[in-house]
């Protein structure tokens, strides 16, 4: 099948890329900063675990091919895919309008991204009004497709997802897609058909399930910690119960990410100019934001409320393991929180350093390590908010000369309190180790 | 010799008894270029003072008053810094507290250094406070401040952050100021410990109203906050003239800001003491409102005497009074921000002129400040104004009023903005009507319906004078320009009544005596040698 996909970033390479490797002829097309020379030298905007060889491997096979004209793409398709950021409406409002001012057949758009509810319908619309104004007589669909991909498994997620939720009344459109998705959609049917509307809204119906599944887990660990109760036990409680089980239940220091709370935000936003209010769904934005500083607040009665002149390590930056991003992550407001009270803050991350040192500010008060040891060089205190694999089993002897003073202030739970206190380290998880 | 037999003065006296005293204000309004001979514009205010019953002659007459009086010279002085409280020997300097370095003299020039250390320090402050940066005890942000003070330390800054609330802000601001706790323990139910920082504002750090509300704060806040170092560098600021004091209260070098005591609490808010408003519209706010004084202050400076805003307004106040007897002013402002704009003149105005005696301690023989008092415009119109139109005090009266306003787009066609600018336009079309009719009296009925008014209940006598001060819109720079050209008209009435208007003797006594019955409450047998009254007062309260 033809297909052309409008957004080269995360979600839209791996669809181009998935969507070219079971043998589409795929066209895509950059809509924001991506260049589509690099893009055709294998150079992406983010990393992820297999996209590059994905992507590289389809430009050789030829399935896969990149194009700056919107036109093109257009002319190409015979599904056209809109796959861009939340944030990115009014390039999909001009995507749009070139389809309806240049298509010249039916008409069938896809659409991926986690725009407001009641856009495929918009979309639909406008792309029939400019056909009439054209005099134009050809069929258009816009179907809601919703990605479900996260960040570190984006390509798995696409290829084997939980479920393929498709939006739309048009039974041929539906049937096409289907179709389409047909390769990743083999062991038992997967897709599940509804409203366009329902389809857009369980897209941010699961994010906001999400999110406040992580942000009552914290809750709770940050309420045992009064009670000195060790969080991690009563998670083995609560995620053996059938109805709880054990997935998203592990308190840290809040969540972030370029999607996530995006989606709630929007979804709060959406109803508040509706005239309702999303009264739980506020809190758990707010309360999220109050997470992410809860190192900082932890070091802060540590050090009796003076962190001048303190150095604080910090091992992740990212959001999440396995991805470059920092985008809402914990490390922004933990770092601007220690610099501001006058403390230094050397920094490890594999990955995010890059991100990290562009989102900062004004980039003083804050060091870079390439190595997590050399971070660790005369700190009173490390905080770890990102759980990157190389930080579980760490050479403790090392850390400990390293360290001024062996303190961990840990944001995701990684060690065991027991074993941690045995090598020395005065330890402070969320809902586990010491109180302060 | 006092002024009232001065030259100047008997002149005056004489204009009035000829006939300008007795003309009526229609008739002055039969010369339709009237309105623009008596107004006058500086920058984003605009004042037409055509309504008060002057003629041109007038205003000579009042010019040379004031020369006579050594207006010039004593604006200098005021300016530049020297001693013009004599009473308390020291100048009253806050025109230098709003110069920014710049366009001073004198001692004025001198003091700019440390009013920019103490500047700077605020700013650091301010700043960490409203990027959620300083942080109570359990490491939450500040969210809440309540500032605790009275007269000069709480009604500026109440005046001016209500008057900006259009404004956003990342932090709530609260104010306690009376001495019978009802405003702290009603407070303290709302708000949370771990977010809440108080500051002290005592110009003198001994005003018991300031300091007994600051231990109850200290007390609620005991209640979970075991470390008293970290109650106090986390949850108090200090701003005073005494940093010994605030040491001794607790409150750390670091916490306090300072300001002089050449700096008259009624004129503090330039100082430190507007620490709040800068907490609500950010430093760089609060340096715009310095900067709308300070162009008045310029203004006041170099315009020449018929052309200068405070001292036109200063001199027909004085003709106001001294030679039509009119007792009362009413401060009218058209818009609910500036709702506490009123108590501000009230202090301002009678605390610095509500005096009988001259610099040199002689009883004066004329009148001197006039009963004060005011309330918004529109609501007031459903009160108070019954007097003003058919009472017997003649009152003078000061309306003001914004052009714009900021709270809605005016190119917006939702029917939420339209609703609003007709609103706007309504309080305006209201102000102007008033002023109006308080001029023209009955002759403002237009004939149609002259008949429905023929009745001695329904007769509106008219001539009582106004002025109106239109402001471009409520913002930082025009309340520093408003508020400098009242305390500077009120510098001009006390110049020409030789009285000092930076002293206020008058409120010290009753603190004094308060003491006294406190005693006597708490069981002092001093009780015995006070009046029955107060010892039937006080017996009531005791049993």
């Amino acid at each position: 099948m033809k297909v052309s996909v409008f957004g080269c970033e995360l979600s839209g390479l791996v669809t181009a890329g998935a969507l070219a490797q079971t043998g589409n002829q795929v066209v895509a097309m950059p809509i924001g900063v991506a260049k589509v020379e690099d893009l055709r030298d294998g150079v992406l905007p983010r990393e992820e675990p297999g996209l590059s060889q994905l992507v590289k491997s389809q430009i050789e096979e030829g399935g896969l091919v990149f194009e700056s004209e919107w036109e093109t793409g257009v002319e190409h398709g015979e599904v056209l895919i809109l796959s861009m950021p939340s944030w990115r409406l009014d390039r999909a409002e001009e995507v749009v309008k070139v389809i309806g001012e240049s298509a010249t057949r039916d008409v069938l758009v896809v659409n991926q991204s986690s725009f407001p509810i009641g856009t495929a319908d918009r979309f639909e619309n406008q792309v029939k009004q400019a056909f009439a104004r054209r005099g134009l007589s050809a069929e258009v669909s816009v179907v809601a497709m919703p990605e479900f991909i996260s960040e570190g498994s984006a390509i798995g997620d696409f290829t084997r997802p939980d479920r393929i939720v498709l939006g739309s009344g048009d039974e041929e459109a539906i049937k096409k897609i289907r179709d389409l998705m047909r390769p990743f959609n083999r062991v038992t049917d997967q897709v599940k058909v509804m409203s366009t509307r329902a389809a857009e809204y369980t897209k941010f119906a699961v994010n906001a399930l999400l999110a406040t599944r992580i942000s009552l887990i914290n809750e709770l660990a940050n309420n045992a910690e009064h009670f000195e109760i060790d969080m991690e036990e009563v998670r083995q409680g609560l995620g053996s119960d059938s109805r709880i089980g054990f997935s998203y239940l592990y308190p840290g220091c809040g969540f972030g990410g370029p999607s996530f709370a995006a989606d709630v935000k929007s979804l709060v936003g959406t109803l508040r100019s509706k005239g309702y209010d999303a009264d739980l769904l506020k809190a758990v934005l707010s309360n999220n934001e109050s997470q992410k500083e809860i190192l900082f607040r932890k070091a802060w009665r540590f050090f009796n409320t003076d962190l001048k002149g303190k150095k604080i390590a910090v091992w992740g930056l990212s959001f999440k393991p396995n991805t470059s991003t920092v985008e809402n992550a914990p490390s922004i407001n933990t770092i601007e929180a220690l610099v501001a009270q006058g403390a230094s803050v050397c920094a490890y991350d594999p990955k995010a350093v890059p991100d990290f040192k562009a989102n900062w500010q004004d980039g003083s008060g804050v060091d870079y390590s390439d190595d997590m040891y050399d971070a660790l060089e005369g700190a009173d205190a490390l905080f770890i908010l990102t759980e990157w694999k190389a930080f579980w089993n760490p050479d403790y002897a090392l850390m400990k000369e390293r360290m001024k003073t062996a303190v961990i202030f840990d944001g995701r739970n990684i060690y065991d309190p027991e074993v941690i206190r045995a090598q020395g380290f005065r330890y402070f998880g969320v809902g586990r180790g010491e109180t302060v | 010799m006092g002024v009232e037999n001065s030259e100047a003065w008997q002149a005056l006296k004489s204009h009035c008894q000829q006939g300008v005293g007795d003309v009526h204000l229609k008739t002055l309004f039969e010369d339709c270029g009237r309105a623009n001979s008596f107004s006058i514009e500086l920058d984003e205010l605009f004042l037409d003072f055509s309504k008060n019953r002057i003629t041109e002659e007038t205003i000579g007459l009042l010019v040379s008053l004031a020369k006579q009086q050594e207006l010039p010279e004593w604006i200098n002085r005021l300016l530049t810094g020297d001693n013009v409280n004599d009473t308390e020997d020291r100048p009253a300097m806050h025109s230098a507290l709003r110069a920014s370095g710049a366009d001073v003299e004198g001692e004025a020039l001198n003091v700019q250094a440390e009013i920019g250390v103490q500047f700077d320090k605020m700013e650091h402050i301010v700043n960490k406070i409203r990027s959620g940066q300083w942080r109570g005890y359990s490491g939450k942000p500040i969210t809440d401040v309540v500032n605790i003070g009275v007269g000069g330390s709480d009604l500026g800054p109440l005046m001016v952050t209500h008057a900006l609330q259009t404004i956003n802000s990342p932090i709530n601001l609260h104010f306690i100021s009376s001495i019978d706790g009802t405003q702290t323990s009603n407070l303290l139910k709302s708000l949370n410990r771990e977010t809440t920082l108080f500051v002290l504002a005592s110009k003198s750090f001994t005003t018991i109203d300031t300091l007994s509300n600051a231990e109850t704060a200290r007390d609620w806040l005991e209640e979970a906050i075991s470390d008293s170092k970290t109650l106090l560098s986390q949850h108090f600021l200090g701003v005073s003239t005494k940093p010994d004091m605030m040491t001794k209260w607790g409150i750390p070098e670091e916490n306090q800001l300072l300001f002089w005591d050449w700096v008259g609490g009624r004129y503090s808010m330039w100082s430190v003491i507007g620490l709040p408003i800068a907490l609500k519209v950010g430093m760089s706010g609060f340096k715009e409102m310095l900067a709308g004084a300070h162009l008045m202050d310029h203004h006041f400076g170099t315009a020449e005497l018929n052309k200068n805003i405070p001292v036109l307004m200063g001199l027909i106040d004085v003709w106001n009074i001294n030679f039509l007897n009119i007792q009362a002013k009413a401060i009218l402002p058209y818009d609910a921000r500036l709702k506490y704009l009123p108590s501000y003149f009230e202090q301002l105005v009678m605390e610095s002129n509500g005096k009988s005696v001259n610099r040199s301690g002689e009883k004066v023989s004329y009148k001197t400040c006039p009963i004060l008092w005011g309330e918004v415009g529109p609501n007031a119109q459903h009160a108070f104004y019954q007097l003003l139109h058919q009472g017997t005090q003649p009152v003078m009266c000061d309306f003001i009023a914004p052009i714009e306003r900021d709270d809605f787009d005016r190119n917006s066609v939702s029917d939420k903005d339209g609703s609003l600018r007709n609103q706007h336009e309504l309080a305006m079309a209201n102000c102007f009507a008033q002023s109006r009719v308080l001029m023209l009296g009955d002759a403002a009925i237009p004939d149609s319906i002259k008949e429905k008014f023929n009745s001695p209940f329904k007769h509106y006598p008219g001539n009582q004078p106004s002025n109106t001060i239109l402001l471009k819109t409520i913002s930082p720079k025009t309340l520093g320009m408003l508020v400098a050209l009242y305390e500077h008209k009120t510098f001009v009435e006390s110049v020409i009544w030789e009285i000092n208007p930076f002293d206020q003797w008058g409120v010290e006594l009753g603190k004094l005596i308060a003491k006294e019955a406190h005693a006597a409450i708490k069981g002092d047998e001093s009780i015995c040698t006070f009046d029955s009254s107060t010892q039937n007062l006080i017996k009531r309260l005791v049993k």
